[in-house]
């Protein structure tokens, strides 16, 4: 049995479906292990390297002293070390908006839909997150409805949360016509070297012309270990687009799987990493274009110093039937060191006729004439990086709609 | 009293494992306008960039003081903020980077390291606006990606719009006039004129005589094979436009 795999006291034991349901994620995170260099999906990554033999399972309160707030006006789900913190939150009216655990015990529309996008037999910390289910959210909007600003999951650790896990699972149905932007911090406070792993599924439902901005900034401390799995189904004319901004931790990956189940579904899956050190920083997406007239892209571009290592893989998968269906990627890195990695595997798998697809890949350094240039009119050496690092960036942060969002991001790119 | 500013000793240097500067001397004094002239791959440009210190530049022996320091031991953004200024002859585009935030960036880098305060960011835009104004180079073109898409006259403009905001107290003119219009080369030389005065002094590498009925140099020097061959006043650029190199570089053999 993997050490990962611990006693704990969960809420809604007593109810049936939910015990098989976490069983059921033990024996698939069983089956499965940690994945090392010879998991195919997990060959750059090795978690197994990463996560430490004495993590443990435990659900510490603490008080938030110094979390990063966000520069404009959001409602906001706050967990506090894996655990949601109702006096930090702020919710939105008149939608639905309940802890995770409430929403399985006594919704059955959430219920009926729990885990339903997640293969965990593929999935293996998808898995491990079932076996400790009970933390995250349920979020429905109603059909055609929208929030006048952003919904904000804040998630900070503490000191307090040192050498812990944390598994959350959040639920995100937005109706036919809804509309929505949400924002996904990940914080810390103490010291860089605090060590924890955070693992998070989010499965998320858009019906028919439903529109969902994903923004995240992942900034987890330097020890710690974010795992994050993003399954999204896009229903006829539904719209997902994504920006995630990956800076901290030792080893994260950020896995975004879209099904574009329906005509006109559209998913637009953005990125960017920037990481000195030692850190691994993963972006993996999987695009399934199931349906004919279905449109993806993805721009993900990199920037990596020191030691680190990005890592890229990413898969457009068209099916038979999947007609007239377009698919774009490109992953584009820029390596500040000679040490620093870059790992690309692109996979395009095509098996309709009549679509437009391409991919590209490129790896760059900084241009010394450039930095010649700047310098010799008394830009500082550090300073011309940055400014060249923004300019490189600023295509894929161009593509984030919301302009207060565009600005606090380009306000986080310090390396 | 005649003080000198840039000092340069018997200099070697090269790039890339080849010799080109080979026992170069000059020294400019304060308030002194210089022109180099000199045949195509003589290494003028060369010159430059080892004063700028521009990386892959190896300097085998002698030395170089700028304001009595030793120059070679300054990092490259030290020299500018010391005042020193190359408008070099091929500007590099940057993407992404407009010109007003790169500006702004290098002009409080000077001041700061002269222990001046920043600039107000309405006052810096106010200065820029009107020095581009001078140089025919309009709003829009300042917010524009560095040298992006610029014309190749555009770009000289550009180099003696940065010259005129860094007030550098030696400025090194590699090739300004190249590209230039007739009225474009008017403009260029009143900015650079602008930025002449009893303290500061200029190198201006130029392959032709009429940039210097411009800018009028107090010396004209003839670089060949790695050194400087001859030296004198504005009439030997004249002589030169008549004469060629020929009869100089074979001299100097
Ligand atoms: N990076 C380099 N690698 C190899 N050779 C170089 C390099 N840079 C310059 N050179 C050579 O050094 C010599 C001097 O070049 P430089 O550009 O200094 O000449 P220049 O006097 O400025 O010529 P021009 O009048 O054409 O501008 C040339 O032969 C040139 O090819
Ligand atoms: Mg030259």
């Amino acid at each position: 049995m993997s050490r990962l795999l611990q006693e704990a006291a969960l809420a809604g034991e007593d109810v049936a479906w939910l015990k098989e349901y976490r069983g059921r994620g033990r024996e698939r995170f069983a089956a499965q292990g940690i994945p090392s260099a010879k998991t195919e999906a997990w060959k750059y990554t090795k978690p197994n390297m990463f996560l430490q033999n004495d993590l443990v399972y435990q659900q510490v309160v603490d008080e938030v002293r110094n979390r990063p707030e966000l520069p404009f006006e959001t409602y906001k789900i706050s967990f506090v070390n894996g655990i949601f913190a109702p006096q930090l939150s702020n919710l939105p009216p008149k939608i639905e908006i309940l802890p995770m655990i409430e929403a399985a015990m006594f919704y059955p529309e959430a219920q009926a839909l729990i885990g339903k996008l997640t293969d965990t037999t593929k999935h293996p910390f998808a898995a491990l997150n079932d076996a400790y289910f009970n933390e995250g959210c349920y979020i429905r909007l109603e059909a055609n409805t929208a929030l006048d600003k952003p919904i904000a999951l804040m998630y900070h650790t503490t000191q307090e949360a040192r050498g812990g896990m944390m598994h959350l699972h959040n639920l995100i149905v937005l109706e036919s016509g809804a509309k929505a932007e949400l924002i996904e911090q990940h914080s810390y406070e103490g010291e860089v070297k605090l060590n924890y792993f955070a693992n998070i599924v989010n499965e998320i439902r858009l019906e028919t012309k439903a529109q969902l901005q994903h923004y995240k900034y992942q900034n987890e401390a330097f020890k710690a270990v974010h795992i994050a799995l993003n399954v999204v189904n896009v229903k006829s004319g539904g719209i997902y687009k994504s920006f995630c901004l990956q800076k901290g931790a030792d080893l994260a990956r950020n896995e975004t799987q879209v099904v574009l189940s329906e005509p006109e579904a559209e998913a637009q899956v953005n990125a960017a990493y920037m990481m000195n050190g030692w850190a691994t920083l993963d972006t993996t997406t999987d695009i399934e274009h199931t349906c004919e007239k279905t449109f993806s892209s993805q721009l993900v571009k990199g920037v990596v110093g020191g030691q680190a290592k990005g890592v890229f893989q990413g898969k457009i998968h068209i099916a038979p039937l999947a007609a007239k269906t377009q698919g774009y990627q490109q992953h584009r890195a820029l390596l500040l060191s000679d040490e620093a990695e870059v790992d690309v595997k692109p996979e395009l798998e095509i098996f309709a006729d009549d679509v437009k697809c391409s991919h590209g890949a490129a790896c760059g350094q900084l241009d010394a004439e450039q930095l010649f240039y700047m310098r010799s009119r008394g830009i500082g050496e550090e300073e011309a990086k940055a400014m060249l690092i923004d300019a490189y960036l600023d295509e894929v942060i161009a593509k984030v709609d919301n302009e207060k969002v565009s600005e606090w991001i380009k306000s986080l790119l310090k390396m | 009293m005649i003080t000198p500013l840039l000092e340069i000793e018997d200099l070697y240097a090269g790039v890339a494992g080849k010799e080109i500067i080979k026992g170069f001397n000059l020294t400019i004094n304060e308030g002194e306008v210089h022109a180099i002239m000199g045949p195509n791959g003589a290494g003028k440009s060369t010159l430059s960039n080892v004063l700028c210190g521009k990386q892959g530049y190896q300097v085998t022996s002698g030395a170089v003081r700028f304001k009595g320091k030793d120059l070679l031991k300054m990092s490259i953004e030290e020299r500018a903020r010391e005042g020193l200024f190359l408008s070099m002859q091929a500007p590099v585009e940057i993407a992404g980077v407009s010109i007003t935030p790169f500006l702004k960036h290098a002009v409080n880098a000077v001041r700061a390291h002269q222990g001046k305060p920043e600039l107000d960011t309405m006052e810096f835009i106010k200065q820029l606006r009107e020095e581009g104004r001078k140089l025919n180079l309009d709003a829009d073109m300042l917010k524009r990606s560095v040298n992006v898409g610029f014309s190749g006259g555009e770009m000289k403009r550009l180099e003696t719009l940065q010259m005129r905001m860094l007030q550098p107290v030696m400025a090194i003119l590699d090739e300004a006039d190249s590209g230039l219009d007739i009225d474009a080369m008017r403009l260029v030389a009143q900015g650079v004129n602008s930025c002449r005065s009893e303290k500061n002094s200029m190198l201006i590498i130029t392959h032709y005589q009429r940039l210097l009925n411009y800018i009028v140099p107090d010396f004209v020097h003839i670089y060949a094979n790695g050194r400087i061959v001859k030296t004198g006043n504005k009439d030997l650029a004249e002589e030169l436009e008549r004469s060629g190199y020929a009869a100089f570089v074979k001299e100097s053999k």
